[in-house]
């Protein structure tokens, strides 16, 4: 009817908003007619010319407090029922819902399906089919809002709880944690997409992150974790404390700890700070920031995130392919810009191609494909049309503008890093791929 | 008292306020509307300190992305501080420690309450709470003010502190409670039968049952916070076999009756103040009078509304959703007795008269968008986000604030004496009154959108009502400001003398000189009407 609460995304969305819009009218009525009667009496009842008038001296009328006690309470009734029975609605799951798993965590939101498919961040799911969400937490209390699809239901450690809905419609729509959780509370959003059918049916089969996450060398494997398993949101690359110590020259580091001793950050101390983080904090950190990775995490993906750790060092940033001249010697002088952009594109220190396609499917980036000139839609709702200045802003800052669907994972690693020309060089090979 | 002989002049009466003078003498004071004073002081500390860090919050929310604050952590500590201090420290001694004190022996015809030096030692509880809540600000709480575990039982922050300040500051509010009860029963003056009693001393009465019942339990529930971070006991931890959900309910067994603690004697002043500037009684005394003890009674078996999504089953759900549809019947009923009081009335439009009408207006919509929230599937939707924080803000600031605000405007003149500029008063008045629409209309429509509670920063799409909230939220602390000052300013150096009974009232508190003398009356009163004897009788 007055569509107050926006976008309808489920099947019962629309007994919830209409329960919504009668109580709206019901208490819009009421108050005009409260206020109203209140300030009719006002003026017609006022002092004048500073004098009072004689008034009558009525202390009440039973008949009509009979009826303002009587015709609240069937109102009340009323409304009441409207609400529980959207509510029955909204907790009934169908018996063939499709199950995904979810974990709330400081702060991502990490999905697993039946068939083994992790994503973080991001939730997946067919039209017009239940979905119903198995949910935990590793750490604290959060909550799984999903605005569109009228439902919310806190995720609590050590117990499951479970929200479930049918979408009627494909698109991208916002998921907001509504339990507040601690510092990044307000970033810890994620994305529920909603596919069609066969498109969703790919999209699950597609074991190819896996595959290729499998294949790499365990350096690059632990530079993708970095990023899949958030470390990002609290350990810098580049020296510069988060909510975590940075990474930088972290490995074989000496300091304090909070408690007063010293620690050496080896694999022991790496491997216990992923598995048990307030076993030792260090000196100028918070203890309970980090939730365990126990059970999340397996013997190979912690090495490969020391592998990469060790990697991160101030000293070796000038990696020989990465520099500016080399590249310009590796690239061949006659090179043009767009094939020392490829280049750029193609070296694993840059790792572009870890998270953006060039043939227009789908990775943690936006694809390359056909990207130049194209209207982008970002996280924020607002619009942008890619231009070298937005492709520059988005290497050097690439929090500033994330487009929407995609989860805002890309490192700032690369200012300082790239130049501009070669940013230049790269936007001549993005130019190429239409 | 007759010590000192009244003079000729009128400015060297005795009163409560000369009678002995020093600082001392004040500090040590057990004479009731002395310790309102000591109160008043003390809260306003906290109502400015927890209006500064709402306001910080608002610049920093006025637009999308850092401004002003760069840490997330700092703003949870401002909503923590804003919680925490007009929650424990403001509102919930609000109107009961300050006015509550000045009035109800004024009101029942007592030279004091029950016991006067309690009253003095539970002001001193208040201030040792507030030493040690403000002490705890040293490593700053991020909880919110609900102290919700495991966050509460894991942060690194000093929460053990402060739970504990506001476990001291829970006793305050048990003897206060515990005072005025035995007060009511005992020392009602010769005449004054139960059925006389004016509704602010009724909503008092049901305030006080509330806080000496309700409050242990949030004390327990404190405790046991601390026990969990001190000891590691395990109650509210699920590897120990605890359950956070169970805080949740204790917490809410509290501080869900706490908001009538904060809002009743609002209730109670707007009942005292319309029928004077109607020069009509009460009507229906006894339905509002019946309506405060139910909603005292039915307000301590609704505290799960707070927890519909917090995974409690379905089928308490739907209880706690059906029960808390009883509180509205009788707050509807209030409403429409004090509007009724107007029929036929002669309406003079006094301050106190603007702040009750404007009550009304904004109880009304505290109290509809409470349907909305007591509603099950609207509450999943509308649960921790910005329609919630309005509708909180409704309730208590545009009932518990502004009943304050207009029961220090309406009782002015009897406290100190004085009587303030009118002008003034109505212009703060405007002010404040849209200042504070201004700041939350937006939000309820924030929370129509989906905009989560507790937000840092938040996408950009909600950033034109977040701008037009912080313009109001400037103009509402403009508002109060403005109010307090000329209130402030009058008491100090204000030169009109108010007489005895300035608005004409009948109600026993006016009878007695303005300021009353130490022990307020001259002589023990004799009750022989009704507290609200306006108007004539067609058939006498």
């Amino acid at each position: 009817m007055l569509g107050l609460l926006g976008e309808q995304g489920s099947d019962f969305a629309h007994k919830v908003d209409y329960a919504h819009d009668v109580v709206t009218i019901i208490s819009v009525v009421c108050t005009v007619l409260i206020v109203g009667v209140m300030l009719y009496f006002a003026v017609i009842y006022r002092q004048r010319n500073g004098k009072d008038h004689e008034t009558p001296a009525i202390e009440g009328n039973n008949t009509l407090e009979v009826i303002w006690t009587v015709f609240p309470t069937l109102v009340c009734i009323w409304v009441a029922w409207l609400g529980y029975d959207s509510f029955v609605d909204l907790r009934t799951p169908p018996a063939n819902a499709m199950e995904v798993n979810v974990t709330g965590r400081k702060w991502a939101w990490d999905f697993q399906y039946s068939n083994g498919k992790k994503t973080t961040s991001e939730l997946v799911v067919p039209v017009g089919e239940p979905v119903k969400l198995i949910m935990t937490s590793r750490d604290v209390l959060h909550s799984f809002f999903v605005p569109v699809m009228r439902t919310k239901m806190d995720v609590i450690p050590g117990r499951y709880t479970q929200e479930w809905f049918r979408p009627i419609k494909t698109g991208d729509f916002q998921v907001f944690c509504t339990e507040y959780c601690g510092n990044e509370h307000s970033k810890m959003m994620a994305r529920l997409k909603v596919l069609p059918r066969a498109e969703f049916e790919r999209w699950l089969a597609d074991d190819s992150e896996a595959k290729k996450l499998a294949a790499m060398k365990p350096s690059d494997m632990g530079k993708q974790l970095y990023v899949a398993k958030s470390c990002n949101t609290c350990h810098s690359l580049d020296g510069s404390p988060k909510v975590g110590p940075s990474w930088l020259k972290l490995y074989n580091r000496q300091g304090t700890l909070t408690n007063g001793q010293s620690y050496v950050a080896d694999h022991n101390y790496i491997k216990e700070s992923i598995l048990n983080p307030s076993a030792k904090i260090v000196s100028g950190y918070s203890a309970g920031m980090m939730p365990s990775y126990d059970g999340q995490i397996s013997d190979v993906e912690i090495e490969s995130i020391i592998e990469f750790i060790k990697t991160v060092d101030g000293s070796q940033k000038i990696e020989p392919e990465v520099t500016l001249p080399k590249r310009q010697d590796a690239g061949a002088s006659a090179a043009s810009p767009a094939d020392r952009g490829k280049a750029l594109f193609q070296d694993s220190a840059n790792a572009c191609s870890g998270c953006h396609s060039i043939d227009g499917s789908r990775m943690s980036g936006p694809s390359f494909k056909g990207l130049w000139g194209r209207k982008e839609k970002l996280a924020d709702g607002t619009e942008v049309s890619v231009d070298a200045a937005y492709i520059k802003e988005s290497i050097w800052k690439p929090q500033a503008k994330v487009v929407a669907g995609y989860p805002p994972i890309m490192p700032g690693i690369y200012e300082g890093k790239l130049s501009e020309e070669n940013i230049n060089d790269i936007i001549e090979y993005i130019k190429t791929l239409q | 008292m007759s010590a000192h002989a009244s003079t000729a002049h009128g400015n060297d009466e005795v009163n409560y306020l000369n009678w002995k003078t020093g600082i001392w003498s004040w500090l040590t004071s057990t004479d009731h509307k002395r310790i309102c004073f000591l109160y008043l002081f003390a809260i306003m500390i906290f109502f400015i300190g927890g209006g500064i860090a709402a306001l910080i919050m608002r610049t920093e929310l006025a637009f999308a992305g850092p401004t002003i604050i760069k840490d997330p952590h700092l703003y949870n500590i401002l909503f923590t501080m804003h919680g925490v201090f007009m929650i424990f420290l403001f509102v919930v001694p609000g109107i009961p420690a300050t006015l509550g004190n000045f009035l109800i022996p004024l009101m029942i015809g007592a030279k004091d309450v029950a016991f006067p030096r309690l009253n003095l030692f539970s002001f001193y509880v208040y201030v040792i709470g507030a030493l040690i809540g403000g002490y705890a600000m040293l490593n700053p709480v991020d909880t919110g003010w609900t102290f919700y575990a495991p966050y509460s039982t894991t942060t690194n922050t000093s929460v053990s502190l402060m739970v504990f300040a506001a476990f001291v500051l829970g006793f305050s509010s048990i003897l206060t409670g515990l005072n005025f009860i035995v007060t009511i029963h005992q020392l009602r003056a010769p005449g004054m039968t139960w059925m006389r009693l004016p509704v602010f001393v009724w909503a008092s009465y049901a305030t006080a049952v509330i806080q000496t019942v309700a409050t242990p339990v949030v004390g327990m529930t404190l405790l046991l916070v601390i026990a969990e971070r001190a000891f590691g006991a395990g109650i509210f931890d699920p590897t120990k076999g605890g359950d956070p959900v169970l805080m949740e309910h204790l917490f809410w067994f509290y501080s869900h009756p706490v908001v009538y603690i904060m809002v009743l004697p609002a209730f109670g002043v707007v009942g005292e103040i319309i029928p004077v500037f109607s020069r009509k009684p009460l009507f229906g005394y006894k339905m509002v009078v019946i309506s405060s003890m139910a909603i005292a009674a039915v307000g301590f078996i609704v505290w799960a509304h707070h927890m519909f999504v917090a995974g409690i089953s379905d089928f308490s759900a739907k209880f706690f959703s059906i029960v808390t549809f009883l509180v509205a019947i009788p707050t509807a009923v209030k409403v429409f007795n004090w509007v009724s009081t107007m029929y036929k009335g002669s309406i003079s439009f006094k301050t106190p008269m603007l702040y009750a009408m404007a009550f009304v207006f904004l109880f009304m919509v505290a109290g509809t968008t409470g349907i909305y929230l007591a509603m099950l599937g609207v509450d999943v939707y509308y649960h921790d986000t910005y329609f919630v924080v309005a509708h909180f803000h409704y309730t208590i600031q545009g009932g518990a604030v502004i009943g304050l605000i207009a029961a220090l405007h309406f009782w002015f003149p009897k406290m100190t004496g004085k009587i303030y500029s009118e002008r003034m008063a109505r212009i703060a008045f405007a002010f404040l009154f849209f200042g504070f629409n201004l700041t939350f209309i937006p939000q309820f429509i924030l929370g129509m959108d989906g905009m989560p509670r507790r937000y840092y920063d938040y996408p950009v799409q909600y950033q034109t009502l977040h701008t037009i909230s912080t313009i109001g939220a400037y103009l509402n602390g403009f508002g109060y400001t403005f109010a307090l000052v000329n209130l402030l300013w009058t008491a100090k150096f204000g030169k009109v003398k108010a007489p005895r009974n300035p608005y004409n009232s009948t109600s026993l508190e006016w009878q007695t000189a303005s300021p009353p003398v130490h022990e307020n009356f001259e002589t023990t009163p004799v009750v022989d009407h009704d507290p609200y004897n306006y108007g004539t009788h067609s058939h006498a």
